[in-house]
Parts: structure tokens; sequence; C-alpha cells
């Protein structure tokens, strides 16, 4: 008898609590609930009052009290928001704890009204007509899921597959547009009397094959970073040896640089380029090759798509690292914002876009270059790594080619292997060529890693890649390239390697210098000028000039012993690497542009 | 009693203890710090945890689902099952935050045949490997207590209302359409479903969306009443390790030694899983039977295809689920999202990627390609599964006792303490 009773006491008790509980539980849901709503429901900082006051302010900008009224407000209706996010929160908890102790007595009174299990007198369900019964409901099941999925495949019929396709073909078509449009202009000023136009056309054609690459014309400039093709040779004759910035010795002129930049200068004709930038200040300059003298500068700005906000470099690499090049048509920069412009030999502005704020944590450096009448832009940057190919007359992409790298602020290496030319690009993991006419990817080899900042050299059928540590490699180009010889002795982070038909230059950031048989690998000898070096060493004949950080230009010869033949200083801290000229030598050191030449 | 108490509470606080060794898993990169004072929201995922503690989650799931199989094969305990449950929403549920389970596991292994480029981690190998092979060996353990989702659902199965065997065997099928969609989106790298409508990692986790929070609710409330909704109509792995079960080698049985036919444990199964005894008399003619099981053995091809035609022709709108379809398809609508007003987030975000128009829209057409033959095999499977499950419904099959239905039953030894039948004993 007692032992009922505490059941029965146990019972009501636990009664209780369910009932409490079960209560609690649901109250606390339904308030969550009704908050969700109403959090969803209201956007805290775009109210009917708030929307009146920022109205009344534009009307009265000067109006101060009303400007603390608008702060005092928003701040109210964002802690407001706030409170309502942690009163959800911890009813999640309430309910939490609720439903536990709903759980906890249901199972204590199930407990304390066990039964003992009793044999159902009724009729058990019959397996034949359950069996019966499931196939019939499986089979309108099956049709009605056919049904609908029909159904649902009709009404929302989106065609998107081909949509698409027809999108990709449209674009092909315009390309292609784009591309017989230009193949013509040759041939529509050919039939011009005048010839002048006659020479343009003879011009662009010599422009468009690529088996003469570097042109003549290329060679007779200096269109792009590291030359023609980006390569480290400057086929420039006369070129002074010596010269002293104490005294003005051979020192031509020297101009000011408004803006800084670790670009270096591009020559064409008689003109200088060059860029400079300044957060989202951005400038591109002419200088005249002869006086030095600012031909024109033109401000890149108020281009679509181009960011608000300044990006994010290191002082290392500044907003404008990567160099400008020019086709003698048209000159072509583009700076850390991922604004690319095309500028006539007048400064003014043919084309210009962004291509996308690239993802760089040191900040974007690739410089550009140009075959085919094609701009190479080398993009490879955090979100997705590509190398573009936009057209020189309008700016619109011909094609591009995505890779599966990492960051590389290495640039393009375009060169003619006899075969063919080649774009030759380098980031981790591999180096990589490309057909300039397609982007197709013509081969690659996995030969380096880490954050790659020197590009690559070319002579004789080889490439020569390095990057600091990971190692030198000397790499036999083919469809099936192939690994010569590898070093890890000299490596780079910075200046990029420098090779001919006999030897190959490899620079370190520290200043040393060693030089190799491209062939074998063998080394010839290596020196250490002791000066820390961010400049691409050119080579002009057999002589190798090679600007260290100090502003002292190294000059040596590439042989099989080491001989120097003289080290002039141009006073200015430089990390460009200079251009050449006929009997001249451009230097972008500090905020000046010189010029060396009697 | 005491004593189990004790060890259980002693490894629960051993768990937590071993915790502090998370502090080791530093994120390799330090978050960005916001010049406005934005402070991060918390990650949907737990964060990552160093490789011995991902070892040692495997070592706890070996141990546990080792303990529950002997509980329940050799003790014939259903208290041992019970507690077992407990443990594991503690250990697998709060404290691994439900992460990695075995049931989501099933699409990193799909990935990772699908995908050459992803890695599946050792630990998730184990967890989608480890219970298929204790299901091969000794039926369903790992769903009775130690799926930190099924015993939640366990425990609170109080009043468990017995669901019709036709119904049963048509909702059934449910889990088998689920596998098949999370196989697609997982082979095609669209996402991972079974984790994104996983209705109780956010009790877990404690920061359940509403959406999740609901469902999960729902599910658990309706739990009450028909037990396990989730592991019985939804759970994609459960699905897997029916199939697998059906085969296992040493399966628990209601009686330990012979069946009575006393009928005590008929109503006993919260799950219909027990097979009552089908004799002759119920068996309808033969030659009918033979004649239905001819003409659906003969449909079930024409099912298979009209299923992978089916669905082959909804394949652009499952590939909607994936990121960059859908991105070129608004792009290409220009409907941004449905959103008024202002610029969609994913359309600033795809503008700053510096990716173009035709890139984007040259992968999105490549991964509709993929949807429509992979909609194929999903389509197909699914009118396998009908096709299937109806010839088994029409296979007659004897027997005297009260049996557990091995592709069902869940191991949760509730029937054994209804069993009035005694262990014989060895002379």
């Amino acid at each position: 008898m007692t032992e009922n009773s505490n059941i029965y006491k146990d019972q009501r008790l636990w009664k209780i609590i369910l009932i409490i509980s079960g209560i609690f539980s649901f109250a606390v849901c339904m308030l969550i609930v009704v908050n969700y709503l109403q959090v969803n429901s209201s956007d805290p900082v775009n109210t009917r009052v708030m929307n009146a006051l920022l109205l009344r302010l534009n009307q009265h900008p000067e109006d101060l009290a009303l400007r603390n009224e608008i702060r005092e407000f928003d701040l109210l209706a964002r802690k407001a928001y706030f409170t309502s996010q942690w009163q959800i929160r911890m009813g999640g908890y309430l309910f939490f704890i609720g439903i536990i102790l709903t759980l906890i007595a249901v199972i204590k009174l199930d407990t304390l009204n066990k039964k003992i299990a009793l044999v159902s007198s009724a009729a058990t369900e019959k397996i034949a007509e359950s069996h019966k019964k499931a196939r019939k409901w499986i089979a309108i099941t099956a049709v009605a899921l056919c049904l609908l999925t029909l159904l649902l495949a009709f009404l929302t019929h989106r065609d998107l597959s081909n949509s698409l396709s027809a999108k990709l073909t449209a674009n092909k078509k315009q390309q292609s547009c784009d591309s017989t449009q230009l193949s013509s202009v040759p041939i529509q000023q050919a039939d011009s009397s005048n010839s002048s136009v006659i020479n343009a056309a003879a011009d662009t054609a010599a422009k468009l094959s690529s088996n003469e690459f570097p042109t003549a014309e290329m060679k007779k400039n200096f269109p792009s970073f590291r030359g023609a093709g980006g390569n480290g040779i400057a086929y420039q004759k006369n070129v002074p040896l010596s010269w002293d910035a104490a005294t003005a010795k051979n020192i031509r002129w020297k101009t000011a640089i408004s803006l800084p930049g670790y670009n270096s200068p591009v020559i064409w004709g008689d003109a200088v380029f060059l860029s400079g930038a300044e957060g989202l200040k951005q400038k591109v300059y002419c200088f005249e090759l002869n006086t030095g003298k600012i031909r024109w500068t033109t401000d890149v700005k108020g281009i679509q798509g181009s960011p608000s906000k300044t990006p994010k470099v290191t002082d290392n690499t500044g907003f404008s690292a990567p160099s400008v090049c020019t086709d003698g048509e048209k000159v072509y920069a583009i700076f850390a914002s991922g604004d690319i412009i095309a500028l006539d030999m007048q400064g003014k502005k043919v084309w210009a876009r962004n291509l996308g704020l690239p993802v760089n944590h040191y900040g974007y450096s690739s410089s550009l270059m140009w075959v085919d009448n094609k701009l190479i832009v080398q993009y490879d940057q955090g979100n997705a790594a590509n190398l573009y190919a936009l057209s020189c007359e309008t700016g619109k992409t011909v094609w591009t080619t995505p890779r599966k790298v990492k960051i590389s602020w290495a640039s393009p290496v375009i060169v003619n292997t006899g075969k063919r030319t080649e774009i030759l690009l380098i980031a981790e993991p591999y180096v990589a060529s490309y057909d300039p006419a397609t982007g197709k990817e013509l081969w690659k080899i996995e030969c380096t890693s880490g954050e790659v900042g020197p590009s690559v050299a070319y002579a004789n059928g080889i490439v020569f890649a390095l990057n600091e540590y990971a190692k030198l490699v000397a790499i036999q180009i083919g469809d099936q390239p192939k690994i010569l010889w590898e070093n890890n002795e000299y490596l780079s982070d910075v200046p990029s390697p420098v090779a001919n038909n006999n030897y190959l230059i490899v620079v370190t950031s520290s200043g040393e210098v060693a030089c190799y048989h491209p062939k074998t690998g063998e080394k010839y000898w290596s020196h250490d000028f002791g000066s820390p070096t961010y400049s691409s060493p050119v080579m002009v004949g057999d002589k190798v000039f090679l600007m260290d950080k100090k502003g002292c230009m190294h000059i040596f010869k590439a042989d099989k012993t080491f001989v120097l033949l003289g080290e002039p200083k141009i006073g200015e801290s430089s990390v460009c690497t200079p251009a050449f000229a006929e009997g001249k030598i451009l230097i972008r050191a500090g905020n000046n542009l010189y010029c060396i030449g009697k | 009693m005491q004593k189990i108490r004790n060890i259980v509470f002693y490894i629960f606080m051993l768990m937590l203890a071993l915790q502090s060794y998370d502090l080791s898993a530093k994120n390799r990169f330090p978050k960005p710090e916001f010049e406005s004072g934005h402070t991060q929201p918390k990650t949907i995922t737990p964060s990552p945890r160093t490789l011995i503690l991902e070892y040692l989650d495997v070592m706890v799931l070996l141990v546990s689902i080792s303990l529950i199989s002997w509980l329940i094969l050799k003790k014939r305990s259903r208290k041992g099952v019970f507690l077992t449950g407990i443990f594991s929403i503690l250990y697998f549920g709060f404290y691994r935050e439900g992460c990695i389970c075995s049931i989501g596991s099933i699409q990193n292994v799909v990935l990772a045949l699908f995908n050459t480029q992803y890695k599946i981690p050792l630990t998730a190998l184990l967890f989608f490997i480890i219970p298929v092979l204790y299901t091969l060996f000794f039926g369903r353990t790992f769903c009775a207590g130690i799926c930190p989702l099924g015993a939640i659902q366990d425990i609170i199965a109080v009043k468990p209302i017995p669901v019709k065997i036709w119904l049963e065997k048509v909702l059934g099928i449910i889990p088998f359409i689920y596998l098949a969609f999370a196989i697609l989106y997982a082979a095609t790298a669209s996402d991972f479903i079974i984790c994104r409508y996983d209705p109780f990692v956010g009790f877990y986790r404690f920061d359940a969306s509403f959406m999740m929070f609901v469902i999960g609710g729902l599910l658990l409330l309706i739990g009450i009443f028909i037990a396990r909704p989730y592991c019985r109509y939804l759970c994609p792995y459960g699905a897997l390790l029916n199939i697998v079960s059906r085969f296992s080698f040493i399966h628990m049985k209601i009686t330990p030694a012979e069946c009575i036919n006393c009928k005590l444990c008929e109503n006993s199964c919260p799950y219909s899983a027990i097979n009552i005894p089908a004799t002759h008399r119920e068996k309808e003619k033969t030659s009918v039977m033979v004649k239905r099981y001819i003409m659906l053995s003969l449909i079930l091809p024409v099912l298979v295809v009209a299923g992978g035609f089916i669905t082959s022709n909804f394949h652009e709108n499952l590939a909607m689920v994936n990121h960059k379809v859908k991105l070129a398809s608004e792009i290409l609508h220009n409907s941004n999202y449905g959103i008024k007003g202002k610029e969609a987030i994913e359309i600033t975000a795809f503008k700053s990627s510096g990716q173009t128009v035709t890139q984007l829209n040259t992968e999105a057409a490549a991964i509709i390609a993929e949807f429509k033959t992979a909609s194929w095999f999903t389509g197909a499977f699914i009118g396998l599964v009908i096709g299937l499950t109806l010839i088994g419904l029409s296979v007659f099959k004897y027997h005297v006792d009260y049996t557990p239905n091995k592709a069902s039953c869940l191991s949760c030894a509730r029937c054994m303490d209804y069993c009035p039948v005694l262990p014989e004993k060895k002379l």
C-alpha cells in the first residue's frame, strides 16, 4: 500500500514537472519563432524613420544635431538587433533545457506507468495483404514522382546549357570577327596610294608574323621589361661603359618623376615610357629620349570596375611594379589595382578596362608583353590564375587560359624557338609554355616552388628557371620537356637570370653572380659584388649590365672567366632594370629617370 | 551500476581534458583584423583538430562500437545500449559537435572517388568503413547507439506508435533517394547535402539556423511518437547499412534460445523491424506469385531506364545547386539572385575574382554536362531501388519464429527485454 502511494506521489510530481516544462518549452519555442520572424523582417539600418532622417540630413548637411540624432538612432537600432539575436540564442539554450526536462519527465512517467506486455488479441496484420498494399502504394508513389519530376522539368524548363553554349559561340564569333577585322587592316591600307599608310600596313603585317619574333623593329627599340620579349637581351650598340653622377660625366639628362614606381623604362623611337602610382593615383609618363623633357603624362582613372579602395601592397612592391610595354603605336600599362590601359603615342586613351582586383599580398608585379597584336598579361593572382591575351586594338579578351598555380610575381617571356613562338611563364609549381595564337598550353614541367619572383631566361632551346629556396633548373623544351641539369648553389628571389648560347648568368638578391655553361651546368665562375640587387641583368653583346640597389652598375663580360669592365655609379638607389637605346642607357633611380650617353 | 557511472564520468572528463590539445591546432594564417572593428562570426564547421585527436576519435569509435556490439550480442543489455547512446550523444554529439560523422563521410568517399584532386582524410575514410564492416559482421550496432543522430532520437522515442507495414515499406524508399542525390552532388563536387541538411547537428553545436532548428525540432517532436523518423525514413547512411546488414554474419536474435512463439515481443519493436511468423496459410497461390515475379522482373529494366531518362531531363534544375552554375544562370538572366536595389554579394565577389564571364560560362556548361550524365545514373539507381523493393514484396518468406528483420533492425535491444526465454545452459 505504501509502495503504491509512493508511486502515486512520484507520478504526480513528474506529471507536474512534465506540464511545467512542456508549457515552458512551448512558450520559449513560440517566443523564439516570433523573435526570429521579427528580426528577419526588419533591416536595422534601413528603417522608415532612418531613411526620413537621412533625407533630412541630405537637405541640411550642416545640421550637427540631426547628425547626432541619426547616430544615436542607428546605434539604438543596431543594439536592438543584436539584443534580439542574443535573445534567440539564449532562448535556444532555455528551450534545450526545457526539452531535456520534459523528456526526463516523460521517461520517468513511462517507467512508473510500465505495465506487463500484453499479447494482442486482435488479429495481426496479414503479411500478404500488407505487401499487396505496399506494392500498390510504391507503384503510386513512383508514378507520382515521375509525373512530378516531368511536370517540374517542363514548368521550370531552363535550357541553360543551350543558352550558355549559344553565349560561348557568340563570344567565339566575336573574337574571330575581331581578328578578321585586324587581319583585314593591312589589305585595306595596302590599297591606298598613300605610302605612309602602306608602311603602316607593312609594320602591322610584320607585327602579325610570329615567325619573326622578335621583329627587327622590336630589336631596334626596347619595347618591354628586359627588352624584346622580356628575355634580358638588348641588341643596341655603342652603349656607354662609364659615367659618374657626381661629376655629371656622360649624364645626358635627368628628369624627376612625380609618382613612385618600381617599373623599368621602355623605349620606342625617340620616346621613353614608364609609369608611377601612389594608391589610386596612377600615371603613365612619356619622355623625349634626347632631351628628357616630359612629352606627356596621362592620368589613369575613371576605369569601369576599378576598385574604390586602395589595394593593399607592401612598400617593396608598390602600386606600379609592372613595367609598361609599347608596340610603337600604343603604350600599355597595368597597375596593382588591376587597371589596364592602352594609350596612343600622344598619351590619349585608346581603351581601358579593369581585370579585377588581383589578390596578391605583396602587390601585383608581372610586366606586360606583346606578341602578334596581342597584349599578354600574366595574371597569376590568388583568386584565379589566368593568362590573358587582350587585343592590342580593342582591349577585348582574345583568349584566356586558366592556370593551376600559386601567385607569381614573375613576368612572361616570349621567345622564338625556331619552330614557333612560345610564351614562357613561371609560377609554383611549374614552368609552362603557351601558344600565342590560341593560349593553348604547349608544355609544362613541375620544377619550382615558393613565391616566384624571377622570370625565366631562354637561349638555344633551353629555358632557365630559378627561385629562392627552390632550385635552378635548365629545361630542354619540347612537347616532352626534360630537365638537363639543376643546381641550388646560387638562387634568387627577385633578379631574373639571362643567357645566350654560351653563358648563363645568375644573380642573387644579395649581389652574388655566377656564370654557368648553359648545356652542362658547369660553373665557370662566381663573384660577390657584396651589395643587394633587385634589378635584372641585361646582356648587350658580350657584356652584362647589372645595377645594384646602391645605384652602382656592374659591367662585366659574359665569358669563361670573370672580367669586370666597369662600375659606374648613378648616385641614387635603384631597383629597376635599365633600358637601352643606340648609344644610351636609361636608368630609373630614386625619383628620377637618367639618360646615360655622350 | 555505480561503477559503470564512475567509469563513464571519468572517460568523459578525460575527453574534456584532452580538448586542451586543440590549442596546438592553430590556424596557419591569422584571421584578418578589420579596421572597422568587425569581429568575425564563428565558422559553421568545428575548428580543425590535431591529428592525434582525430585518431583518438577513430579509437573512440572503434572501442564504443565494439563495446555496443558486445553488449547487444553477448550481454543482451538494453541498459548498456542506452548508456552507450548517452555517451555517443555527449562525445560524438556535444563534444565533437557532430563532425565528423559516418553519415556525412559517404560524401567524402564519393568525392575522393570522382575527384582525384581531393585527398580524403584517413579519419573520414575510417569513419565510413568501420561502421560498414561492423554491420557486415554484427548488424546495425552502429545505429543502435553509436551514431549521435540515432542515439538522440532513440532516447526520446517514449511513446512509439507502430507504423503500418505497407507505409513503412513506402517510406523506406526515401533514404535510398536521398543517398542517390547525396552521391550525385558529392560526385560533381557541388555540395555536401547530407551535412547541409543535417537536422540535429545544430543542436549539438548550439548554433542551429532557424530552418535547421525547425526541422530538427519537428523531427524530435515526431520522434516521441514515431521512433527514429530520421534513421528510418531519411538517413542515407542507414540505407547503405540496410543493404550491408542483410548479409551480416552474426545478427542479434530476439530469443536467446528456441522461440516459443509467446508473442510478447510482437509489439515491442518501435521500428516495426520484427518479422512476424508467416505460415503457409498466408501464402498466395504459387502461380499468381510466379506470374507477378516474372512481370516485375521484366519491368525492372524499364524502371531503371525510365528513372534515368526522367531524372536526366531534370538535370539542369539539379545542377542549379552548384554555385558556379547558379552564378552563370544569374548573370545570364541578369536576375541578381532575386535581390533588388543592390548587387548580390555573389556577383560582387565574382567581379572581384578576375574571372571572365566566358570562363564562368565554360565551366558552368561543363558542370551541366556532367550533371546530365550523372543524373542518368541517379535516376537509374532510384528506378532500380523501386523495382527491387517491388520484387522483394512479391516474395513469400516462410518462417515460424519471431526474428529481427536484418535490414531494418537497428539493434536497439528493446525486444530482448520482452523475451521470457532463458539462454540454454551449456552442459
